[in-house]
């Protein structure tokens, strides 16, 4: 008995154990639906925003964002690699990388200021790993990049090394070589080594020039017949004329007195810049890329333009990293064409990321599964973190299969789209979130071309009124933006400028643009209401006022259609009874959102010009069928008026976004000719003036000669991003300057700030209720399941098999 | 003397295939010339599209147009033509996708999606044509009687709704409402297993409704006349009973206009259907050949595979369902000049 008991207690124990063991542990799937799917997840080449989702949970960067220690902002933390980077640039001072022991100033003299921000070392993991527990170390990043810049491959992303903030040095020269390309008299000239225009046409001047007919001159020259033809086609052509003739024809030519501005010496320049010739990029050895390892876990970048701080981290935030040996099994080239296969498969995909591909069917449905040889699960800070073991993401195109999956429980997030908002929009599990993107409603000024549709469009038409400030002001004060909301996207809000309140003014320190007083002061000033502000006034604070601002005064809108139209009799643009008709393009037919948008604006308008001279001779008409030449068409002036766009992205950098609204290349209204804008700003105590471009560029690091207003000196000035407070503050001194003129205009007028809405399952949970930029609430890293997949089954069950979110 | 007749009918029987043979063969070639002029076609009207990239911000744009003068371009059309000619019509090598599938074969992506379009449309097609015939056949037997209104009612119904509407109420009726079905078909390559096809049963209904419809009331028309006609009445008359009037003659000299169209809906289960494949997340060849031509730019080697494909099977379909004629009624020759 005595042994008996004993044995049977280990007996017991061991079976007690071993039923512990063989428990399953508890498993969390998080399944989602798209409705686009991905088909390239190289890192290389990959372009949609659905590939970059699958390449996010397969791949990693060396520095990630997480929440601040107050909860309310975010921080940079190291992720792959094990601190931040480390400055270097004194060990490569030389010619080799053309870095030079002091900084030069903007007017090229040496100061006494050392050169920092050009090199740095950077030292990742050692725990880094694929899949398959094979080690990652610097060199592999190296390689990486290597094949990443491959000349004959082309890589979409190629430029991921020298396009962005991080250049790195002679990446492009690399990416580039022996392919010829259309390349800038400009920069031509820098790569022959020759300062001077008369000497470098010259000797390079004999081959054939390269124009930009639209760019350049929103019309094409006939070289035969010695005349301007009328249409002009937005990309480089080659021209009949050699490098030397095309640049006389520019300057002092046919082009020279064709543009008004020509004359000005300064902006003869522009001819530099604008046209250009084919130019095979010389042989780049990879060893005079920046970008090599320094032992087994260091690498070190060497970069064209200094970068530091937030930025520098930020550009970090990926890596380009693939395995060498899958990627180049994959490689083939056919008649000179380059291809790889890498990420199109389970078999042609290894992660380091957090999770690992473990099933794909095109078009149907992917699943990633957690990857136990990931770094981030050695990390302290990751502990409890990522409780998601497995991801399912199914491509299901209906919103009504979406719902009606969601409801049984079969799906983790809903996407409310206007038809569902009534129903769940108060819902306890109903997030809202704030996107980046203003979307406007715009207009292309071009007198010539609207002169021209109009007069195809028949008789007693008219549509050079566009061309009026007041119309278009008018056409601003005249929408209801909360209506169309209501009536096309009742999730977002109505806009009052053209930057979010998701865009950053200053990275380092976590400062929103819209939080600054400086924009603050844009849109009271755009609205009109900056005497209206102060004691005894309307409105006691700016933030009062702009709580104010509806966007809408149907009163001040009649007013000015009445002006408008009055103006436009009197210069003779139209005559009474003319009637303005308007071509409102949208990508299709089938958006809900383009069609209830089309269907208010109309209705809106018509009741708009109701009491004016232009009652009952506004009328709308669409073209639903631009599909992705979309954007282009306004541009083309194929139709008049776009609404619902905008731009998306650069969230950390307004600061070159503004390019897309002072570059015909971006612009919508491509007739505005930025260069010929001037606009004052006061900084320092002192008036400086210069066109909407040069302070663009100036803003982005560029030395910018100013002309100080009250006296007949100049100065040279630039504002790259900087730490010092005053000089960050004149920065966005110079942004809010550039964002009121854009206003201005009202060729982009601020409609809607782009909000989303999506129901979350009870399975899960987010980390914070509010949404904290950029970490949204907390994503994958930070969310936990309130039930395991048997648990939530169950429990789905329990409720009849459909679950209630109202 | 007794061989003579054997003889000429012998000689018939050679004479007919040899028409039928040159038939075939003439119809064959110009179906290779008709191809070839629309494959021609669809090549330079698709090359003039513009493909002007939207514009992307902080994009190196240069480096899209080295990848577009490497893939030729920027060549002369009359050149890429040449090549294309070369490369994929007498080379049988389409290419890669330059767009919607980067960098993957096109013939390899599309042939991997088609046996799901296929599947969906064969179960289809032996499930709603037996069904079609069926009803028409009752109808036309029923002719007049409340049966005949019954159905012939619920065929204009089924004919006039669209497909997808059926969908979208089947889904929600019996995957949302009785969780009888799937939302989705079942995913993987297993598509024969019983998992599979109970997941594309939603699919099936949705399709199967309007083949239904369709084949009842052409059964239904053309059975009723045949059934009123005179030599049936003698066969009646000569003693055969009413079932077998109805289906050794009634029904085989109906099946002259009826069969071409079943064989056509058999040769259309490759066409795959944009919304039903959409509506139960059918990964099928639907959506290919309008994604190939509204990407940007334009997936052009998809697009051609694509255009030669369907012009190809939608002239050999042609070419068979003139043929079948002969077999379901020998009295029409094919070929014949008399």
């Amino acid at each position: 008995m005595k042994k008996i008991l004993p044995l049977a207690l280990a007996l017991c124990m061991l079976l007690g154990v071993t039923a512990i063991a063989e428990q399953p542990a508890p498993s969390y799937t998080y399944d989602v639906a798209v409705t686009s799917f991905p088909t390239t997840w190289n890192p290389f080449t990959y372009q949609t925003a659905t590939d970059g989702d699958l390449m996010g949970y397969l791949n990693d960067g060396f520095y990630n964002f997480d929440y601040n220690e107050t909860m309310d902002g975010y921080r940079i933390i190291p992720w792959a690699a094990v601190d931040f980077p480390v400055d270097v640039t004194d060990q490569y001072i030389g010619d080799k990388w053309g870095i030079t022991e002091f900084v030069y100033s903007d007017e090229g003299e040496v100061t006494e200021e050392k050169t920092t921000g050009r090199a740095w070392k950077l030292t990742i993991r050692d725990d880094l790993k694929w899949e398959d527990g094979t080690p990652i170390k610097a060199e592999n990043f190296v390689n990486s990049a290597k094949l990443l810049l491959n000349p004959k491959a082309q890589n979409y992303r190629a430029d991921s090394l020298y396009s962005s903030s991080l250049r790195i040095t002679n990446a492009e020269g690399y990416a580039k070589q022996g392919v010829p390309a259309d390349t800038s008299y400009r920069d031509l000239m820098v790569l022959d080594g020759i300062e001077d225009v008369d000497a470098w046409l010259e000797s390079k001047g004999d081959t054939k020039g390269y124009v930009n007919w639209g760019y350049s001159f929103g019309d094409t020259y006939d070289f035969e017949t010695k005349a301007w033809t009328g249409a002009a086609e937005d990309a480089y052509v080659e021209s009949p004329l050699t490098i030397k003739e095309l640049y006389e024809f520019y300057t002092t030519g046919a082009g020279g007195e064709y543009i008004t501005w020509a004359d000005e010496p300064t902006r003869k320049d522009w001819a530099l810049d604008e046209l250009k010739a084919k130019y095979t990029w010389p042989e780049t050895a990879w060893e005079d890329v920046g970008y090599f390892a320094d032992g087994e876990y260091d690498i070190v970048m060497i970069l064209d333009k200094p970068l530091t701080g937030f930025n520098l981290h930020y550009a970090l935030t990926s890596a380009w990293l693939v395995n060498e040996e899958l990627y180049n099994s994959l490689s083939t080239e056919t008649d000179g064409v380059f291809t790889n296969t890498y990420g199109t498969s389970v078999e042609t995909t290894k992660s380091w990321g957090t999770f690992k591909l473990t099933g794909f069917q095109s078009d149907k449905l992917y699943t990633v599964e957690r990857n136990d040889n990931w770094f981030g699960f050695n990390m302290p800070e990751n502990e409890g973190r990522y409780q998601t073991n497995r991801i399912n993401t199914n491509l299901v195109m209906e919103p009504s299969t979406r719902l009606e999956m969601f409801l049984n429980g079969q799906l983790d997030v809903f996407g409310l789209s206007k038809d569902y908002i009534e129903e769940y929009g108060t819902s306890d599990f109903t997030y809202y979130s704030e996107g980046d993107s203003v979307f406007a409603m715009v207009f292309n000024p071009n007198f010539s071309a609207l002169e021209a549709n109009q007069k195809a469009a028949g008789e007693n038409v008219n549509k050079t009124i566009i061309t009026l400030k007041d119309f278009r002001v008018a056409m601003s004060l005249g929408m209801n933006r909360a209506e169309f909301l209501l009536a096309a996207d009742p999730v977002s809000q109505p806009a009052l400028a053209i930057y979010s309140s998701q865009i950053v003014a200053d990275p380092e320190n976590g400062i929103f643009y819209r939080n600054t007083d400086v924009a603050k002061q844009v849109v009271v000033d755009f609205w009109g209401l900056t005497d209206e502000i102060g004691e005894g006034k309307l409105y006691a604070t700016v933030d009062d006022a702009i709580e104010s601002i509806s966007g809408y005064n149907l009163e001040m809108a009649r007013e000015l259609f009445n002006k408008a139209y009055d103006e436009a009799i009197e210069k003779g643009m139209m005559k009474e009874g003319d009637e303005v008709q308007i071509i409102i393009g949208t990508p299709n037919l089938t958006s809900a959102f383009y069609n209830n948008g089309y269907d208010f604006i109309v209705n809106n308008y018509t009741e708009a010009v109701k009491g004016t001279k232009l009652e009952g001779k506004l009328t709308f008409t669409r073209d639903g069928t631009l599909g992705n030449g979309f954007s282009d068409a306004l541009k083309n002036n194929n139709v008049d008026m776009l609404f619902g766009v905008g731009w998306t992205g650069s969230t950390f950098d307004p600061y070159s976004l503004m390019e897309v609204f002072v570059n015909p290349s971006y612009q919508y209204d491509a007739s505005f000719d930025a260069t010929t804008y001037d606009i004052q700003i006061e900084l320092d105590g002192v008036t400086y003036e210069t066109n909407m471009y040069a302070w663009y560029e100036a803003m982005n690091g560029t030395p910018v000669t100013l002309k100080i207003v009250g006296s007949d000196e100049t100065a040279v000035k630039s504002f790259p991003y900087s730490t010092d407070a005053n000089e960050a503050a004149n920065r966005i001194k110079v942004l809010g300057a550039l964002e009121g003129a854009v206003l201005q205009l009202y060729d982009f007028i601020p409609l809607m700030g782009n909000y989303s809405a999506a129901l979350k399952s009870m399975q899960i949970q987010y980390y914070t209720e509010d949404q904290i930029f950029p970490m949204g609430r907390g994503g994958l890293r930070y969310m936990t399941y309130n039930y395991d997949d048997a648990a939530w089954d169950a429990y789905v069950q329990e409720q009849g098999g459909t679950l209630n979110y109202k | 003397m007794h061989n003579k007749p054997r003889d000429e009918a012998a000689y018939s029987l050679r004479k007919r295939e040899t028409q039928v043979l040159k038939y075939v063969i003439k119809r064959v070639l110009l179906m290779l010339m008709v191809t070839l002029i629309v494959v021609s076609m669809c090549f330079i009207l698709v090359k003039l599209l513009p493909i002007k990239p939207a514009v992307q911000f902080g994009k190196d744009m240069q480096l899209i147009e080295m990848r577009r003068e490497a893939l030729g371009y920027n060549k002369p059309l009359i050149e890429q033509y040449f090549i294309f000619l070369q490369r994929s019509v007498i080379g049988g090598d389409w290419g890669v996708s330059e767009t919607l599938y980067l960098g993957q074969d096109v013939w390899s992506k599309f042939m991997e999606k088609m046996p799901a379009t296929m599947l969906v449309n064969f179960y289809t097609m032996i499930i709603a044509v037996p069904l079609g015939l069926m009803f028409g056949i009752y109808a036309a037997l029923k002719k007049n009687k409340w049966q005949d209104h019954f159905i012939s009612t619920s065929v204009i119904i089924f004919v006039s709704v669209p497909s997808y509407v059926y969908a979208f109420l089947v889904q929600y009726f019996l995957c949302f409402k009785l969780k009888w079905f799937p939302f989705q078909m079942e995913p993987g390559n297993d598509l024969l297993s019983w998992k599979t096809f109970v997941s594309l049963v939603p699919a099936i209904i949705s399709l199967g409704f309007g083949i239904v419809a369709g084949l009842t009331r052409y059964t239904r028309a053309e059975l009723t006349e045949v059934l009123t006609s005179e030599f049936l009445l003698l066969a009646r008359t000569k003693g055969l009973t009413r079932s077998q009037t109805t289906v050794r003659h009634a029904l085989r000299n109906s099946m002259v206009p009826i069969f071409p169209m079943i064989l056509g809906e058999f040769i259309g289960i490759i066409g795959g259907s944009l919304i039903i494949e959409q509506i139960f997340g059918i990964p099928g060849v639907g959506p290919l050949y309008v994604s190939s031509i509204t990407a940007s730019p334009p997936d052009y080697n998809f697009f051609m595979l694509l255009s030669a494909f369907y012009t190809l099977v939608g002239l050999v379909s042609g070419i068979i369902i003139d043929l079948s004629y002969g077999f379901v009624d020998p009295r029409i020759r094919m070929g014949s000049k008399k």
